[in-house]
C-alpha cells in the first residue's frame, strides 16, 4: 500500500487553463494525491486555486515553451490543455509533447474542428481529445432515450446499463425489504447496487428497506431495466418532442444526436444571429428566437406538450428555475445543466433528478485516463463513472491472467467493505453474480466502489483481516 | 456613370455582332442569294461601332456601369440585328419596327414573329434569324468576354447582369475561362442536335436552323408550320428532349464533366423542373386525349408542347389554341414558371419559384411560431436574406411589368387573352401566345407602339428586368 502511495506521488500532472474543467479536475487529482501544477494567465484565478488546493501554480501563457518548461511539462506524465481557446490547447499539446510530456489531453470544443481532428490528432501531439459539450450532449441524449431513469450509464457498448431512479410515494418497493420483492422482479436480471439516502451512499443488501425519497441505482440488461420500470408503473413512452432552452454548443451537439434519433427538436435561443446559425445547421429543428426563461414564450410555444424539456442556458440558476417550471407544467422528463454541485443538491431536494454537469463529466473522463495510466500492467479499466454525486464509482474492468483468485466462487472471496461485484460479462452472457459465481480470464466485470480508489482489479480483495464482506452477503435484487 | 466606357464596350460588342453576320452571309453566298442586305448591315454597324470601340476612357467600371452597359447593348443589338431584315424586306418585314421586333425576338430567344409568309424569305435571312437565337441564348456578352478577355472592364459585372438566375456564380476562377467552358458545352450540344436531326431525316439546312433555335430556346423555324411541318415522332422527340436539355442549368453539365454526376442529379431545381414537366405532360395528355384518340399520340403532342413551352422555346407541333381550355391554362402557367437558372431559357426560373414556395411555407410556419427563426434553403445551401428579398422583388416586379405591358398592348383593342398572353410570352421569351397570336398566328397586326413595347419587354425578360430598369433611373445616369 505504501509503495502505491509513492507511485501516486510520482505521477505529475500539468493542467493548463484554470477554468471550470481545469479547476474541478485539479480538485479531484489533489484529492487523489497527484502532483498537480496549474498554468494560467490570470493571477487572481491562480491565487484562488492555490488557496483552495495543494498545488503549484505558474503564471504564463500555455503556448509559451518557457512557461511549459517552468511548469515541468518535460517530465509530466500527463498534460491537460483546457484553456478557453481550442487553438491554444492544440499548440500547447504540440509543444508539451515535443518537450517530452508522456500523455497529452486537449479540450477541443469547436464542432468545426471535431470533424477532421481525429486524423490530425497524432500530428498535433494530442493523445486524447475531450469535448465537454459533446460528452454532455451524449449523456443527455441517453437520458432522453430512457426517460424513466434519473441518470444512466452504459457498460460494455450498451449491453449493460446502470440507472438511478428515485422511489416515489406509492411505489411497491417502498417500505419493504429487498428480499421480499415479488418473484416477477426477482426473475429479472438486475441488481440494486447502490442507494443514496439524503446524501449518504450505501451498498444495499437483501434486508435493505427502501424508503420514499431514496435514490436507488440498478444495474442490468437494458431490457430487464425496461421491464422493471414497467412493473413499477413508471414506464414512460418514448420521447418524441424535445424542447431545449438555450442554443449553446451543447444544444447544437444534442440537436445533432436527437435529429439522428428522429426526435422533433425545438430550440429557444435569445440571440437572433445564433438562431440563424442553428437553423442553418439543422433544417428539421424548429428554432424560436426569444428568452428561454420567459414563461409566456414557453407557454405560447406549448412547452407543456413536449415529452422532454432540457434547460441548457448559460446560467445555472435559470436552468434550474425553468426546469422546475417545466416539471410543474407536467413535462414528463426534465433535464437541467448545472455546473455548480451545490445547486444540483437543491434541485434534487425538490424532485429534479436529472441534473447534468459538463464539468464533472469531463473531469470523470480525464480521471479514467489517469487511473488507467497507473495500472497499465494489471487489469484494464474500460469504463469509469461516478455516481451519486461522486460518492461512489462504477467501473468496468477486463479480467487478465494477472488477476488473483480466478475461478474462486464469490462466497469464498473476501472483498473490501464497500466494494460490490455487480455484473460479470462472459462473452455474450450477462451474469448477475451469486455466491457460486466466479470470474475467469477474459471476463468483463462491473464494480461498484464506495470510498475506495480502485486502480486494479486486484485492489478489490481484502488482504489483511479475512472477514465476510458486504458484497458476498448482498442479496439479489 | 462612366458613359464613355459604356459606349466603348458597346462598340466592341457590336463588332462581335457584325462579325457573326459572316455566317448567314456565307450561307447566302452558298445558295446564290442576294448578299447586299448583310453587307449593308455590316458596313453600318462598323461605321458606328469602330469609332466607339477606340474611345479613350478611364477604367472605373462597377456594377452600375455593368448593368447599364448590358441594357444598352441589348437594345442596340435589337436594332443592329434587324438591319439585314430591313434591307431585305418582304415576307412581312414592312416597317423598321417589324425588323426591330423580329431581331429582339431573335436575340432574346423569344421566337415571336411578325412574319406572315416565312417560306418566301431567302435562306440566308432565315438562318440569321435562327442564329440570333443561338447568340442570344448563351449571351452576346458572355461570347464577347470569351472572345475578348481584355475589354478593359471587370467582365464579371457584365456576365452577372446577363446571366439568368437569382445567384450568379462562376464555374472557374476566371470569367473568360468560365465563358469559354459555357460556350464549349453549348457548341457541343448544338452539334450533337444537328447530327441527330440530320439522322432523323431533316435536311442539313433545316437541322441547323432548328438546332440553333432549340439551343437558344428561341423557337424560330424556317417552316410556317414550325416543327409540325415534318410530322415525325422522332424529330418531335429529339427537339423536345433537347429543349429540356438546354433549359437545365449549365453548371450541372460542368459537374457532369467533372464526374460529379450524383451531385448534379441531386439538384433541387433540376428535380423541381422535371417534376413540373412530368406533371404537366400527364395532365395535358389526359386533357387532350379525346382529340387525339390514342394515348401515345396525345402523350407525343403533350410532351413536345410542354417541353417547348417550359423551356420557353415556343416550337409547335400542334395548334394548341384548339386544345381544351385547361391545357391552355397549364401552358400559360408553364410560361410564367420558365426554365432553370443558368440555362438559355427564360421565365421567372424554377429556382425562384422554389424559393418563393419555400418562403411561403416559412411564412405559414411563422404564424404557428411567431418568433421562430427559419432559413430558406436551395440546393442544400442557405439562401441569405438579401437574395431572398431580391428574388421576391423580382417576382413582384415581373408581375407588374407583365400587367403594365399587357395594358399597353390592350390599346390595340384586342381580347384580354391576346393582350395578356402577348405580354407574358414576350416577357418570358416563349414566342406564341393564345388565340390570334397562337403557334400558327403572328404579331404582324399589332401597332408600332405595341411592337416597340413588346420588344423592350422581351429584352427586359431576357436580362431579368434590372439591367433594363436601371436605364430608367435618374441615379444611373448621374455623375455622382
Amino acid at each position: 500500500m505504501k509503495e502505491k502511495e509513492k507511485e501516486k506521488q510520482s505521477l505529475k500532472v500539468v493542467i493548463v487553463g484554470n477554468g471550470k474543467v481545469g479547476f474541478s479536475l485539479a480538485e479531484q487529482l489533489v484529492k487523489e494525491k497527484y502532483d498537480v501544477t496549474i498554468v494560467d494567465m490570470r493571477e487572481d484565478s491562480l491565487r484562488r486555486a492555490s488557496d483552495a488546493l495543494d498545488i503549484m501554480s505558474i503564471r504564463g501563457n500555455g503556448v509559451s515553451a518557457a512557461t511549459l518548461a517552468d511548469a515541468g511539462a518535460a517530465e509530466a506524465d500527463l498534460l491537460v490543455a483546457a484553456t478557453n481557446s481550442d487553438e491554444v490547447n492544440m499548440v500547447c499539446c504540440l509543444t508539451a509533447k515535443h518537450m517530452g510530456a508522456k500523455f497529452t489531453i486537449a479540450r477541443i470544443r469547436n464542432p468545426e474542428y471535431s470533424m477532421g481532428l481525429n486524423d490530425l490528432k497524432k500530428d498535433l501531439g494530442i493523445d486524447m481529445i475531450i469535448n465537454p459539450e459533446n460528452a454532455t450532449a451524449i449523456e443527455i441524449s441517453r437520458l432522453l432515450r430512457f426517460p424513466s431513469a434519473a441518470n444512466i450509464e452504459t457498460f460494455c457498448r450498451g449491453r449493460v446499463e446502470l440507472m438511478g431512479f428515485r422511489i416515489q410515494e406509492g411505489d411497491f418497493m417502498a417500505g419493504k425489504p429487498l428480499y421480499d420483492l415479488s418473484d416477477q422482479v426477482k426473475r429479472l436480471s438486475l441488481l440494486f447496487c447502490a442507494v443514496d439516502r439524503e446524501g449518504e451512499v450505501t451498498i444495499p443488501n437483501g434486508s435493505f428497506v427502501p424508503q420514499v425519497g431514496d435514490k436507488l441505482y440498478l444495474v442490468g440488461r437494458p431490457a430487464s431495466l425496461d421491464q422493471f420500470f414497467r412493473l413499477l408503473g413508471r414506464y414512460t413512452p418514448k420521447v418524441k418532442d424535445v424542447f431545449i432552452a438555450g442554443g449553446g454548443k451543447v444544444s447544437l451537439y444534442l440537436a445533432a444526436i436527437l435529429e439522428k434519433m428522429r426526435m422533433r427538436v425545438k430550440i429557444v435561443e435569445i440571440s437572433e444571429e445564433r438562431c440563424r446559425h442553428i437553423s442553418e445547421t439543422f433544417p428539421h429543428t424548429t428554432v424560436i428566437c426569444g428568452d428561454g426563461t420567459d414563461q409566456e414564450l414557453l407557454e405560447s410555444e406549448r412547452m407543456s406538450a413536449a415529452d422532454a424539456f432540457v434547460a441548457l442556458t448559460d446560467r445555472d440558476e435559470d436552468n434550474l428555475i425553468i426546469s422546475l417550471y417545466a416539471m410543474q407544467q407536467g413535462v414528463q422528463k426534465v433535464v437541467a445543466k448545472s455546473n455548480r454541485q451545490n445547486y444540483a443538491g437543491i434541485a434534487r431536494a425538490v424532485g429534479l433528478d436529472s441534473v447534468i454537469s459538463p464539468k464533472l463529466i469531463t473531469a470523470a473522463q480525464i480521471l479514467q485516463v489517469v487511473r488507467g495510466m497507473q495500472n497499465s500492467q494489471g487489469s484494464v479499466m474500460n469504463t469509469f463513472y461516478r455516481i451519486a454525486d461522486g460518492s461512489a464509482e462504477a467501473m468496468e474492468f477486463t479480467v487478465r491472467d494477472t488477476t488473483r483468485h480466478l475461478r474462486t466462487p464469490l462466497k469464498d472471496l473476501h472483498l473490501k467493505n464497500g466494494i460490490l461485484l455487480a455484473v460479470i460479462m462472459r462473452g455474450r452472457e450477462i451474469i448477475i453474480p451469486e455466491g457460486s459465481s466466479y470470474i475467469q480470464e477474459g471476463d468483463s466485470v462491473i464494480l461498484i466502489s464506495r470510498g475506495w480508489r480502485i486502480l486494479d482489479l486486484n485492489d478489490i480483495y481484502e488482504e489483511e483481516i479475512p472477514m465476510p464482506s458486504a458484497a458476498s452477503l448482498n442479496g439479489r435484487g | 456613370m462612366n458613359i464613355k466606357l459604356v459606349l466603348k464596350v458597346l462598340g466592341r460588342v457590336e463588332l462581335v455582332v457584325a462579325a457573326s453576320m459572316a455566317l448567314p452571309l456565307a450561307c447566302a453566298l452558298l445558295y446564290g442569294e442576294d448578299i447586299a442586305p448583310f453587307l449593308w448591315s455590316i458596313a453600318i454597324i462598323l461605321c458606328v461601332s469602330l469609332p466607339l470601340s477606340f474611345l479613350p476612357t478611364h477604367s472605373s467600371f462597377f456594377l452600375r456601369e455593368g448593368f447599364a452597359t448590358v441594357g444598352l447593348i441589348w437594345l442596340f443589338t435589337g436594332v443592329a440585328g434587324g438591319l439585314p431584315f430591313f434591307f431585305n424586306g418582304g415576307g412581312g418585314f414592312n416597317t423598321i419596327w417589324d425588323c426591330i421586333f423580329e431581331a429582339s425576338s431573335g436575340f432574346t430567344t423569344t421566337g415571336a414573329t411578325i412574319l406572315t409568309d416565312i417560306e418566301s424569305l431567302p435562306k440566308g435571312i432565315l438562318l440569321w434569324r435562327a442564329f440570333t437565337h443561338w447568340l442570344g441564348g448563351m449571351g452576346i456578352l458572355v461570347l464577347a468576354t470569351a472572345l475578348l478577355p481584355s475589354m478593359g472592364v471587370r467582365s464579371h459585372y457584365l456576365a452577372q447582369a446577363e446571366s439568368p438566375g437569382p445567384v450568379f456564380s462562376k464555374l472557374v476562377p476566371k470569367q473568360s475561362q468560365t465563358s469559354k467552358i459555357l460556350y464549349s458545352i453549348y457548341c457541343v450540344m448544338t452539334a450533337v442536335e444537328v447530327a441527330l436531326l440530320k439522322l432523323a431525316g431533316m435536311p442539313f439546312y433545316d437541322a441547323l436552323v432548328h438546332a440553333f433555335s432549340t439551343a437558344g430556346t428561341g423557337g424560330f423555324s424556317n417552316r410556317a408550320a414550325s416543327v409540325g411541318a415534318y410530322d415525325s415522332a422522332v424529330i418531335d422527340l429529339i427537339i423536345g428532349v433537347f429543349c429540356l436539355l438546354f433549359s437545365i442549368n449549365f453548371a450541372l453539365y460542368f459537374l457532369v464533366l467533372q464526374r460529379r454526376i450524383w451531385e448534379a442529379l441531386k439538384s433541387d431545381e433540376l428535380r423541381f423542373f422535371l417534376v413540373v414537366v412530368a406533371l404537366a405532360t400527364v395532365a395535358i395528355a389526359v386533357d387532350i386525349l379525346p382529340q387525339y384518340g390514342s394515348i401515345l399520340q396525345s402523350l407525343r403532342y403533350s410532351f413536345f408542347q410542354v417541353a417547348s413551352i417550359i423551356s420557353t422555346t415556343g416550337f409547335a407541333t400542334a395548334d394548341y389554341v384548339l386544345w381544351p381550355q385547361t391545357s391552355q391554362y397549364i401552358l400559360i402557367l408553364l410560361m410564367f414558371c420558365g426554365a432553370c437558372a443558368g440555362s438559355t431559357g427564360g421565365g421567372v426560373k424554377c429556382s425562384r419559384m422554389l424559393i418563393l414556395l419555400r418562403t411561403i411555407r416559412r411564412e405559414i410556419h411563422q404564424i404557428a411560431h411567431p418568433r421562430s427563426v427559419e432559413v430558406v434553403r436551395l440546393e442544400g445551401k442557405v439562401v441569405d436574406e438579401n437574395t431572398l428579398r431580391s428574388v421576391l422583388t423580382f417576382i413582384g416586379c415581373y408581375v407588374l411589368i407583365l400587367l403594365g405591358a399587357g395594358l399597353i398592348v390592350s390599346l390595340d383593342d384586342v381580347s384580354f387573352s391576346v393582350s395578356f398572353s402577348a405580354a407574358l410570352t414576350c416577357l418570358s421569351n416563349v414566342g406564341p401566345g393564345l388565340q390570334e397570336i397562337g403557334p400558327v398566328g403572328s404579331f404582324a397586326e399589332f401597332s408600332p407602339l405595341s411592337k416597340v413595347v413588346l420588344s423592350v419587354t422581351m429584352i427586359a425578360g431576357r436580362l431579368e428586368l434590372f439591367p433594363i430598369l436601371v436605364l430608367f433611373s435618374r441615379r444611373t445616369w448621374s455623375r455622382s
